[in-house]
C-alpha cells in the first residue's frame, strides 16, 4: 500500500475540515507554547541563580543580619542594599579558623537619567583588589592583569562597547572587558576596584548632579573562600558565632527567597501544564472521535479499495500528527520568540531573573515542547483511530 | 473463480439475539460470468457481496477466490488481493469529496505499489471510456448522480480487476440513467471479459447478465 497516498488524502481532509483542523492545531499550539514558556522561565531562572552564585565564586557570603534578601536582590535584580557591615568585620571574618580569604564588596548604583552618567541607573560592584577572588581570576585570564584606577569591567549587557570610556558621576573610566551572561542584574553591572569607587565618590562632589556617597568604613558584603577540606556550612556557623550582627550564607543557599519563589512558580506552572495537557488530550480525543465517526463510510471505502487496517490507522494518525507538528511548532516558536522579546518585561513581572538560553539549548527546548504536543495529540488520537481502523469494512460502510 | 461453501452470517442485535443474514450458502461463480443477484430488501444480497469481497467475515463457511481462502490471509494480504483483483461499485455515493474526479479514479492505483504516472494515465483512459474525460478536474459534488456513478465504475476498473462487484449501482438513478449505467456494465463485460457480480432489487436488470441468482431470507432461492 502506498502510505504517501494515504498521507496525501489525510492532508486533503485537513484542508477540507478547517474548523476541526484549527481546533486540533490550537490544542497542539497551546501545549507546546505553555511547555516551552515553562521550561524557558523556570530552567532559565535556575540557570541564572546557578551562574550568579558561580560568578560570585564564594563558598560563604557574609551580609548584615536580616539583609540576606536585600543582598540577593541587589545582585540579582539591582535593587541596591542600604544596609552595611562595619569594615572592621572583614578582619574578624578573615581571622575565623578555616577561612582562606575574606574579601569585602560595596554595592552602589549610578544615577537615573543624569547628565553626569552615561548609563542610567547602573549597578556597581566595588571589590578589594588585594583580596578579591571573584572577578580577579577572570581578569588575569582574559585581560592579562588586574584592573587599575579608572578602569572597569562590565556584565554582558552593559551598553558601552569594550575599550571605550564610560562616565558615571562625571568620573570617566575605561571599560576593559565584558563578562559572560548570567541572566541576572550582574549582566548590567559594572565591576570596579574599591579605590576607583572611592575616587569616583570623591570626584562626584564636584562633577556629578548628586554626589556618590559611600559610608565610611562600611562594606555591603564579605565574600569568603574556605580553606581546602573545610566544610563551608561549618565555617559559616563559626563566622556567625564569631562576628555579631552578621548572617553567613553558604553558596548553595544563596538567593534562597528567589529559589523558593521559583519553586512555587514551577509548581503552579506544572499544575497548569498538567491541566492543559488533560484538557487538550480530551478535546483532541473528542474531536478526533467525532471526525473518525463522520468518516467511517469513507474509511470503509478506502478499506474496500485496498487500504489495509494498518495503513488506515497510519493515515489517521498521520493526520493528527501533521496538525500536532504544525500547531506544536508554531506554539513552541511563538513562545520562544515571545519570551525572548518580552524577557525584560517578564523579569519585572515575575520578580526574579532568568537567563534566555543560547541557540543550542533554545532549539532543544523548542523540540521538547514540540515532542510533548506530538505525544499528547498522537496518544489522544490513537484510541479513536485504532477503533475505526479495526472496524470491519462492511460495518464501516453501513451507516 | 469464486467458491463459497456453507456460508452463514448472523448479526448480534442486542444481547443473545442473533439475526441470520445468510444461511448456509454454497455458490460457485466462474471466470467471465456476469451474475445478477436479485432479491427483496433484507434478502442478504449485500451481505453476500461483502463476504465475496472479504469486507465482512462469515460466521461460518469458507470463501475462496481463485482457490485462495480469503480468511486464511492476513488483513494486509487480503487488502492487497482486493486492491489487485477486485473493483467495487457501491450503492451509496462513494467518491471522496476532497479529491478531484481524476484523483478518485486513480485512488486504487495509488494505494497499490503502482507508479503514479501509470495510474493517472489509466484513470484518464477510463474517464474517456465513461465519457467524462472533460470533467477530470471537477470535484464529485459538481457532478450529477449518474456521472458520479460512472466515475465510480471507472475507479473500479483502474487496476484492471478480474472481478467487478456492484451493489445496487443504479438504485438512486432515473430510468434513463439506469439504462446507461447498465449498458456500460454490459460493454465492460463484453470488452474486457471481467467477471461481474451485480446485486439489485430490480428484476428488470436480470437481462443484462449471463446468469441470475435470486435470494430470499438469506438463502439462494433458485
Amino acid at each position: 500500500m502506498r502510505l504517501r497516498s494515504l498521507i496525501a488524502l489525510a492532508l486533503h481532509n485537513l484542508a477540507d475540515n478547517e474548523l476541526r483542523s484549527w481546533l486540533l492545531g490550537l490544542c497542539a499550539f497551546a501545549i507546546a507554547a505553555f511547555a516551552v514558556t515553562t521550561v524557558l522561565v523556570v530552567h532559565g531562572a535556575q540557570e541564572s541563580l546557578h551562574l550568579a552564585a558561580d560568578r560570585l565564586g564564594a563558598d560563604v557570603v557574609v551580609v548584615p543580619r536580616g539583609a540576606a534578601t536585600q543582598v540577593d536582590g541587589a545582585l540579582l535584580m539591582g535593587t541596591v542594599s542600604k544596609t552595611w557591615l562595619p569594615s572592621s568585620d572583614v578582619a574578624r571574618i578573615a581571622a575565623v579558623p578555616g577561612v582562606a580569604v575574606a574579601s569585602p564588596q560595596v554595592y552602589l548604583e549610578s544615577l537615573s537619567h543624569a547628565s553626569c552618567c552615561a548609563v542610567s541607573r547602573m549597578f556597581i560592584v566595588a571589590y578589594d583588589p588585594r583580596t578579591d577572588f571573584t572577578v580577579g581570576p577572570w581578569l588575569h585570564q582574559s585581560l592579562g592583569g588586574a584592573l587599575g584606577l579608572e578602569q572597569a569591567v562590565g556584565g554582558c549587557r552593559v551598553t558601552v562597547p569594550v575599550n571605550h570610556n564610560i562616565m558615571l558621576y562625571g568620573y570617566t573610566m575605561w571599560l576593559r572587558g565584558k563578562l559572560e551572561p548570567t541572566g541576572t542584574n550582574l549582566d548590567q553591572t559594572l565591576f570596579v576596584t574599591l579605590p576607583t569607587a572611592y575616587a569616583m565618590a570623591h570626584s562626584s562632589r564636584t562633577t556629578a548632579v548628586r554626589p556618590l556617597v559611600i559610608p565610611r568604613d562600611s562594606v555591603s558584603s564579605v565574600m569568603v573562600k574556605v580553606r581546602p577540606g573545610q566544610a563551608p556550612a561549618r565555617i559559616a556557623r563559626s563566622i556567625a558565632d564569631a562576628v555579631p550582627g552578621v548572617t553567613a550564607i553558604v553558596s548553595p543557599q544563596m538567593f534562597a527567597a528567589y529559589r523558593s519563589q521559583i519553586s512555587g512558580l514551577l509548581r503552579i506552572l506544572l499544575l497548569v501544564l498538567g491541566l492543559l495537557l488533560v484538557l487538550a488530550a480530551a478535546v483532541t480525543a473528542a474531536l478526533f472521535a467525532m471526525a473518525a465517526n463522520e468518516r467511517r463510510r469513507e474509511l470503509g471505502v478506502l478499506r474496500a479499495l485496498g487500504a489495509s487496517c494498518g495503513a488506515v490507522l497510519v493515515a489517521l494518525l498521520g493526520e493528527a500528527l501533521t496538525l500536532a507538528l504544525v500547531g506544536g511548532l508554531a506554539g513552541a516558536l511563538v513562545a520562544a520568540v515571545g519570551v525572548g522579546l518580552f524577557h525584560t518585561l517578564l523579569i519585572s513581572a515575575l520578580g526574579f531573573p532568568f537567563l534566555f538560553p543560547a541557540f543550542g539549548r533554545l532549539a532543544g527546548e523548542v523540540v521538547l515542547g514540540l515532542a510533548l504536543a506530538l505525544v499528547v495529540v498522537g496518544a489522544a488520537a490513537a484510541l479513536p483511530a485504532l477503533r475505526v481502523s479495526r472496524q470491519e469494512p462492511a460495518d464501516a460502510m453501513r451507516q | 473463480m469464486i467458491c463459497l461453501r456453507g456460508i452463514a452470517k448472523s448479526y448480534e442485535m442486542g444481547r443473545d439475539w442473533p439475526i441470520a443474514a445468510l444461511r448456509s450458502i454454497d455458490l460457485d461463480i466462474e471466470r467471465g460470468e456476469f451474475v445478477v443477484i436479485t432479491g427483496r430488501s433484507g434478502a442478504g444480497k449485500t451481505t453476500l457481496l461483502n463476504i465475496i469481497a472479504g469486507l465482512a467475515r462469515p460466521t461460518a463457511g469458507s470463501v475462496k477466490v481463485d482457490g485462495v481462502d480469503l480468511w486464511s490471509l492476513s488483513d494486509r494480504q487480503r487488502s492487497l488481493l482486493r486492491n489487485r483483483t477486485m473493483g467495487f461499485v457501491f450503492q451509496f455515493p462513494s467518491l471522496l469529496a476532497s479529491l478531484s474526479v481524476a484523483q478518485n479514479v486513480a485512488l486504487p492505483a495509488s494505494l497499490a505499489s503502482d507508479v503514479d504516472g501509470g495510474g493517472r494515465e489509466r484513470a484518464y483512459e477510463l474517464l474517456e471510456m465513461v465519457g467524462l474525460a472533460d470533467r477530470r478536474f471537477s470535484h464529485p459534488r459538481q457532478l450529477s448522480a449518474g456521472q458520479q456513478q460512472r466515475v465510480v465504475i471507472a475507479r473500479a476498473l483502474v487496476n484492471r480487476p478480474e472481478l467487478l462487484l456492484a451493489d445496487e449501482p443504479s438504485s438512486d438513478l432515473d430510468e434513463e440513467t439506469e439504462a446507461e449505467i447498465m449498458t456500460l456494465f454490459g460493454r465492460i463485460h463484453s470488452e474486457t471479459g471481467v467477471t461481474i457480480v451485480l446485486v439489485t432489487h430490480a428484476k428488470q436488470l436480470v437481462a443484462y447478465g449471463t446468469r441470475h441468482i435470486a435470494m430470499a431470507d438469506g438463502e439462494v432461492a433458485d
